[in-house]
């Protein structure tokens, strides 16, 4: 059964390697290529829509495999297709989709690699961003409670171990990409990571600061919630006056030990 | 005609509209959220701005028999700021997410608002009251020298006009690496969840500098990741239980008391896919974009890219009902996913009853589905048929053929008035529906 809203064609065209399907297989992997160089350069794209598009890019892939195993040869030249409404991208892409037999089969076989690097480069590109910060000091590690069932899990638990430093969260995250990116992308994606990580980022007040803004009042607002003193019912003022001077003391020390260690701009 | 939501005689009238009229819309105006409180006295929502606007009904007028209270606003503050994370250099968004009510304990209103990275509890209490003459400190607030104070007095408590004020009491961060896309208050009362894409962190309201981690699907190979969590809820009565969908149309529901950590689901709720329908897009659009349970705890939904689905907890092999939103978008679904439209979340809610459910869609229209009747409509929140008590006239889309009079092509469909956040009265027959940086409140209209 044709997907709604199509017209009818010869029975053939919409078949695995028909024309219809093929052209509909050259704008899905267009637009999923271009949505991915899009995201390339965006600093923290979406992590939901990544892996849609890569997992689109992926049936891309296996449908290209899958029709160059089966050995599908392409007798009819792919002319412009008069396409219904449901997969018309305008005149460029009608240009686009103009393949002879050979040039289709060669850039399956081209392209087949840099597919499955892109699919590769997007998810590791993911993983190096977001996990040099990884998460703050209060998130709990896999055994929050002890329970036997916790200690026998796999690799997965201990990679929760490194996320209570963020300098080893860097050297490790670091050494992965070394590792694991392949040869043609390791130099951009160093570069990139390198650009990433700020070098105060290994000094502790970096880390202290982590999540939060650095003024004094951002801090005294955070105070009560951490004191553990005041309950929910209490009153917005309930602090009282020698607390807050205290406290204002206090963060001002812990300000002036960060401006004297941290270098002057 | 028979509206949907009530009964037979039953129409949805226009009520009131919040929001500027300007046909520029900023970016910070546009909102992220809409959330009525435990009993509809309150609506919040929440922009991209960071804002939280609160509205509060007005008490019911003897003289005004024909229409409820309207809703003004009560309290507005900004909840969340533009951050910035300085070790991944990353902007983080104010863009409220979430927000979620807790139920009402005192004569204090507290809620749930929570940006991509960090949630906030905002006390909203109204203050009527001053104390003045305070020891330590001047009238206007400035500390007084300690050293020159040589008498103690009692503050006393004068009366002031009203104010509303809101307070952060406390603020939940650090504990999402990714974006944190749903928030649920237990029913408990005491512990909430918090789920980002690819974790679920169960917190305790009072404690902020410690969460449990409930659930973790971040794969120790990230080249392995095929699947984020998308939404998540805790369930209305049970405390122990929790749901949990994924962008690959599959609903996992958790109980607490298993273990700990619940990697390992109790339920899982997946529908085969149909393969005369499968195309590139399958998978995209049966990402699933909210899940809400019923009232009751009996039933859940789901809303995906074009239909909305209720399941019985009870049966993880199918839904029980699915409902098409706007089925005529199949045939266009390479052009959504070349305009990004085909990443749009639509959220989806339960009326009071659990015996409709709203969804929105595009070009401003919503859709309501009468459960036991069958019966759907569709309707658009307009400027145009915003005159007050003005009765919605359903909207309907042509596929294909001969277009009539009041119906609507497809290809004329505004794809950028997009109704992603709506919310039903718990109570009574009033809805909110956010288009974009208005938001409408419509009401049935007994004939």
């Amino acid at each position: 059964m044709v997907a709604k809203g199509q017209k009818r064609k010869i029975h053939g065209d919409y078949e695995i390697g028909g024309s219809v399907w093929a052209s509909q297989l050259q704008s899905v992997l267009d637009i999923s290529m271009d949505k991915f160089h899009h995201d390339q350069a965006l600093v923290e794209p979406s992590l939901l829509r990544s892996v849609l598009i890569n997992n689109t890019l992926r049936q891309v892939q296996f449908e290209v495999e899958s029709l160059s195993v089966v050995g599908n040869p392409k007798s009819q030249t792919y002319t412009e297709l008069q396409l219904e409404s449901d997969f018309s991208r305008g005149s460029p892409l009608m240009g686009h989709n103009t393949h002879t037999d050979e040039d289709f089969m060669a850039w399956s076989s081209e392209d087949e690699f840099s597919l499955s690097s892109a699919i590769s480069a997007i998810l590791k590109d993911l993983d190096a961003v977001i996990e040099i910060g990884g998460p703050g000091p209060c998130v709990s590690q896999r055994a929050p409670l002890g329970s036997i069932e916790n200690v026998t899990r796999d690799g997965k638990f201990t990679q929760s171990g490194l996320r209570t430093e963020r300098t080893s969260d860097i050297i490790s995250s670091s050494s992965k990409i070394d590792t694991m990116y392949p040869s043609g992308l390791q130099d951009v994606a160093l570069d990139k990571l390198l650009l990433d990580i700020d070098t105060t980022v290994f000094e502790p007040e970096v880390n202290f600061l982590q999540g939060f803004s650095v003024t004094a009042d951002e801090l005294v607002k955070c105070l009560p919630s951490m004191s553990k003193s005041s309950s929910l019912d209490s009153p917005s003022s309930s602090i009282c006056h020698g607390q807050a001077t205290w406290e204002i003391h206090e963060i001002e020390h812990v300000m002036d030990i960060l401006m004297r260690t941290c270098p002057q701009s | 005609m028979a509206g949907v939501g009530g009964g037979n005689d039953f129409q949805w009238c226009f009520s009131q509209v919040k929001g500027a009229i300007d046909e520029d819309v900023a970016e910070a105006d546009i909102i992220s959220t809409v959330e009525f409180n435990y009993s509809g006295e309150l609506l919040a929502t929440g922009d991209k701005g960071g804002r939280v606007v609160i509205f509060q009904r007005e008490q019911e007028s003897k003289n005004r028999s024909l229409s409820r209270g309207e809703y003004n606003v009560y309290s507005t503050f900004q909840s969340h700021e533009p951050e910035f994370d300085y070790l991944k250099s990353l902007e983080i968004e104010e863009k409220i997410n979430k927000i979620r009510w807790l139920p009402q304990q005192n004569a204090a209103h507290f809620l749930l608002s929570t940006n991509d990275k960090t949630i906030k509890l905002w006390k909203i209490s109204e203050r009527d009251k001053r104390a003045e003459g305070y020891n330590l400190k001047d009238e206007d607030g400035r500390l007084r020298d300690p050293f020159r104070i040589t008498s103690l007095r009692v503050p006393v408590l004068m009366p002031m006009d009203l104010m509303v004020e809101a307070s952060p009491r406390r603020i939940f961060a650090n504990a999402h690496t990714y974006h944190i896309n749903s928030i649920s208050v237990n029913s408990d009362y005491q512990t909430y969840l918090s789920a980002d894409d690819l974790r679920i962190n169960l917190w305790h309201l009072e404690i902020t500098d410690r969460s449990f981690n409930i659930v973790d699907i971040k794969p120790a190979n990230m080249e392995e990741l095929t699947e984020v969590i998308t939404a998540a809820e805790c369930h209305p009565h049970q405390c122990n239980v929790f749901v949990y969908s994924s962008s690959k149309g599959t609903i996992r529901l958790c109980d607490m008391r298993a273990a700990a950590l619940c990697d390992r689901h109790s339920k899982f709720f997946e529908e085969p896919e149909d393969p005369s329908s499968r195309s590139f897009f399958s998978e995209i659009i049966s990402s699933i974009s909210d899940v809400k349970f019923s009232h009751s705890g009996r039933y859940m939904m789901t809303r995906d890219y074009l239909s909305v689905k209720v399941w019985d907890l009870n049966m993880e092999n199918r839904p029980v009902e699915t409902y098409q939103v706007h089925e005529y978008l199949r045939s266009k679904l390479c052009s959504l996913y070349e305009n990004d439209c085909i990443f749009d979340k639509f959220e989806c809610c339960w009326n009071g009853s659990d015996s409709a459910i709203m969804t929105g869609s595009y070009n401003n229209f919503f859709r309501m589905f009468d459960r036991n009747t069958r019966r759907d409509i569709t309707l658009e929140a307009s400027r145009e048929n915003s005159k007050p008590r003005a009765m919605l006239k359903p909207r309907k889309v042509c596929t294909g053929g001969k277009r009539k009079k009041d119906e609507i092509s497809v290809d004329s469909l505004d794809f950028n008035k997009k109704i992603l956040h709506t919310a039903w009265h718990p109570k009574e027959n009033v809805i909110a529906v956010a288009a974009t940086n208005n938001l409408y409140i419509f009401q049935d209209k007994m004939n």
